[in-house]
């Protein structure tokens, strides 16, 4: 086996590019769309319809339109069999695949945290309903595993790289891009698909209602009297690839990748420690791996849920990090997409850097009382943004944090 | 770079530890399936891990409320670790990395929470049971009882997810910052998995599994853990490990299987450990190990302890380790030295991969 150089370290590593991002979220199909919403700084939290909710606090979703999504259907010899969330996976596949050119990837790196769960759910209802016979249960059975959107998206454009799905709760997308990034700085890969999904679904959406987490009124991140998330749902996918492959081959280069830090916070299974440990050392981590300091980050999409706990850990770890930095958390307009989160704000930083925008934080008032974070408030703003640092934290402790930098820079 | 195996920990249906595990399986020993009843009113068989097995779970607050995958894995982990005599300190724990392999998670909690919803309203759910139901809740539980605080990832897959996990910690072994990773693979048994699988074709009636049989009879689901420590010093030296493919037919699978035999065989193996299980992955692997290890020794663990999906590709590797250790394999006389083994791994939804050991020159 060859040696390869330290895949953490920008100094000895590869330089990676992003060749191609696509995106289907709440915000938009493509990245023009999505561009849009954020400028606007577009609310698209709605009535959740797809379940009953009315015995829920929470009753409102970030939801992406079916009526786009039937696009996806002519991929598949059997369309009615595809879950919703394999229809965005593909939608988000071409998008990007369009933009690569000629990217046959190696690797496949998605991450997830409940795949096609509304099909276990209609595969448990039927179960009970109807003392056990479930007529469609196999094709609910085979389309409900968290690889099945991927390998779906994958069959309909003739890719056959191995996936790896990583359920790493709501740091899920970013530990995904980050563990592509390691992968082609390490040398061991030249070009990698990564990204993230997942589907609004009954199950998960009681369960932050159950804790109490998801609020009944808007989301209002970093707000000093914020109530708590929204969810909602969508996919992103960004091509990897080596600089000077990339170069080599004409690609057109969006940024670059330059950072993943990744921490485990062992405080609690469902609570950050509020001293905001695991954030700082995922942010330290990713700054270290780009060989940057702080004060080089033009520009921060946090995880900002809008829970009290997350924060108000991650704005304290923010605030001893950075000075002044532009902060905003973008679920405020489309919810929080669990798996999806991390790869859909990975797209929304690489427009960041695009198009020099800040996105806005929306439904803010005013933040929390010794915590001087410097947050985009309700509209977008235009700003010099070369290097962004996205965030993204999850039950079981899981902190991730990656750097992209301008083309340009 | 060369990687190394330097620990192991196993928690099976014919009980938990390697050496235990091993010997049982030496002498001849097949997991005794238990009755598991629906409310529905099927009945299924199923290898379960025994409770004197649980008994070894290590007290950590973590586990009090934890489903018995969280435990099957804390137990397996822990002993990976002792087994490579390491003392995880919190230098020794920033270098470690956790790969967490499963397939159907937290099965039991996901199911009693959801059932609740569906009887009862969402009202009625329990915001306990909820956190529990997340894929990466036992891993999260593991990291914190061995106070690993750096990289910690959970891989959802079929039944090669877990050499996908060895494959990542290959990748992530690349990086000088790691002296060692944890793979741990778990599952747990529930008769919603049973239903599932029967509903599928894919679930045998009674046992025993019967490898290799045409046409194939189906298999019998079972739970447990396999833990493996990747290291750069060891008694077994990782030659290979093949990311794989993917198929999207049963019928294509073989093709698949194919690929990654090609990718691993360029010498043929003195053993290949299947995960032939009693369903069409038998026929797949079968063609490929003609073609390829033609003379070589062949041996399905999965006819013993059953399918534990997510779990399964890890008591491969252990088996195999054990076999090119111990120049044994059960049920087997004056077998040949066993110098290299292929894992072949092939999952029932879409999921090919496989790893080349080989054991290490002192």
């Amino acid at each position: 086996m060859a040696d390869f150089p330290s895949s953490s370290d920008s100094r000895t590593g590869a330089r990676v590019a992003v060749v191609a991002a696509g995106i289907v979220s709440p915000l938009g199909f493509g990245l023009d769309e999505t561009l849009r919403s954020l400028r606007d700084g577009k609310d698209c939290v709605t009535p959740v319809t797809a379940f009953p909710v009315d015995r829920c606090r929470c009753k409102t979703a970030g939801q992406v339109a079916n009526g786009p999504l039937a696009e996806a259907n002519r991929f598949n010899a059997h369309p009615e069999r595809l879950h919703r969330v394999a229809r965005m996976m593909i939608l988000a596949m071409k998008q990007a695949l369009d933009q690569a050119g000629d990217f046959q990837p190696e690797l496949t790196v998605v991450g997830t945290t409940s795949g096609g769960m509304t099909f276990g759910e209609q595969y448990y209802r039927g179960l009970t309903a109807n003392g056990g016979s479930n007529g469609h249960a196999p094709t609910l059975i085979a389309n409900y595993t968290p690889q099945k959107p991927v390998m779906d998206a994958q069959e309909a454009f003739g890719i056959g790289a191995p996936c790896q799905i990583i359920a790493n709760a709501c740091a899920s997308g970013t530990n995904a891009i980050g563990h592509a990034l390691n992968c082609v700085r390490s040398g061991r890969y030249q070009r990698v698909l990564t990204g993230g999904y997942d589907a609004i679904s009954e199950l998960v959406f009681v369960g932050f209602d159950s804790l109490q987490a998801a609020t009944p009124e808007r989301c209002r991140p970093f707000d000093r009297e914020r109530t708590g998330l929204v969810l909602g749902e969508g996919a992103a996918i960004i091509a990897l690839e080596n600089f000077e492959s990339a170069q080599k081959r004409g690609a057109t280069i969006l940024a670059e990748i330059i950072g993943y830090g990744i921490s485990t916070d062992n405080f609690h299974l469902t609570q950050p420690n509020p001293s905001g440990i695991g954030p700082r050392q995922a942010m330290e981590g990713a700054l270290k791996s780009a060989g940057i300091q702080a004060s080089e980050i033009d520009y921060i999409n946090a995880h900002g849920t809008a829970t009290q706990f997350n924060d108000a850990s991650e704005g304290k770890a923010i605030a001893e990090l950075f000075n002044g930095v532009p902060v905003s958390s973008t679920k405020g307009m489309m919810g929080h997409s669990l798996g999806a989160a991390g790869a859909i704000e990975a797209v929304i930083s690489l427009l960041a850097l695009q198009h020099q925008l800040l996105p806005p934080n929306i439904n803010f008032r005013e933040g929390d009382a010794g915590l001087p974070l410097n947050i985009v408030a309700n509209e977008s703003r235009s700003g010099a943004v070369r290097t962004v640092l996205s965030n993204s934290f999850g039950f079981g402790g899981t902190n991730a944090s990656v750097i992209l930098r301008s083309a340009a820079a | 770079m060369s990687l190394r195996i330097a620990g192991m920990g196993w928690v099976t249906p014919l009980g938990s530890g390697v050496e235990e595990v091993w010997q049982r399986l030496l002498n001849g020993e097949t997991a005794v399936a238990e009755s598991l009843s629906s409310p529905l009113g099927r009945d299924y068989p199923v290898f379960r891990v025994p409770a004197s097995a649980l008994a070894k779970a290590p007290a950590h607050p973590r586990l009090r409320r934890s489903s018995a995958i969280s435990r099957f894995a804390a137990i397996a982990g822990v002993e990976a670790l002792a087994n490579a005599n390491l003392k995880l300190d919190a230098d020794t724990a920033k270098r470690t990395a956790l790969i967490f392999a499963i397939s159907n998670g937290g099965v039991i909690y996901t199911k009693r929470f959801y059932h609740d919803i569906v009887e009862s309203g969402a009202q009625a759910a329990s915001p306990l049971l909820f956190p529990e139901t997340v894929f990466n809740a036992p891993a999260s539980h593991l990291a914190a009882m061995l106070g690993i605080t750096g990289a910690s990832y959970t891989l959802v897959g079929d039944g090669a997810v877990g050499t996908l996990a060895l494959k990542m910690a290959e990748d992530l072994m690349a990086d000088d910052a790691f002296d060692y990773c944890l793979v741990v693979g778990a599952e747990e048994a529930d008769w919603l998995l049973c239903d599932a699988y029967r509903k599928w074709r894919l679930l045998r009636a009674a046992p025993p599994i019967e490898p290799f049989q045409e046409p194939p009879r189906g298999t019998i689901l079972s739970e447990g853990a396999g833990a493996v420590l990747i290291s750069r010093e060891g008694p077994i030296r990782i030659e290979k490990i093949s990311g794989g493919t993917n198929f999207q037919k049963q019928r294509e699978a073989s093709n698949a299987v194919e690929k990654v035999f090609a990718e691993l065989c360029a010498a043929p193996p003195n053993l290949v450990a299947a995960s032939a299980n009693g369903t069409f992955i038998d026929g797949a692997e079968q063609k490929a190990i003609q073609k390829h290890s033609p003379n070589g020794r062949v041996y399905t663990v999965k006819a013993a302890l059953g399918e534990s999906v997510g779990a399964s590709s890890l008591w491969q590797t252990i088996a195999a380790v054990q076999a090119l250790l111990a120049q044994q394999l059960p049920r087997a006389a004056g077998i040949p030295v066993l110098e290299s083994a292929v894992i072949s791994t092939c999952g029932l939804n879409q999921q090919v991969a496989g790893l080349r050991l080989s054991v290490a020159s002192k």
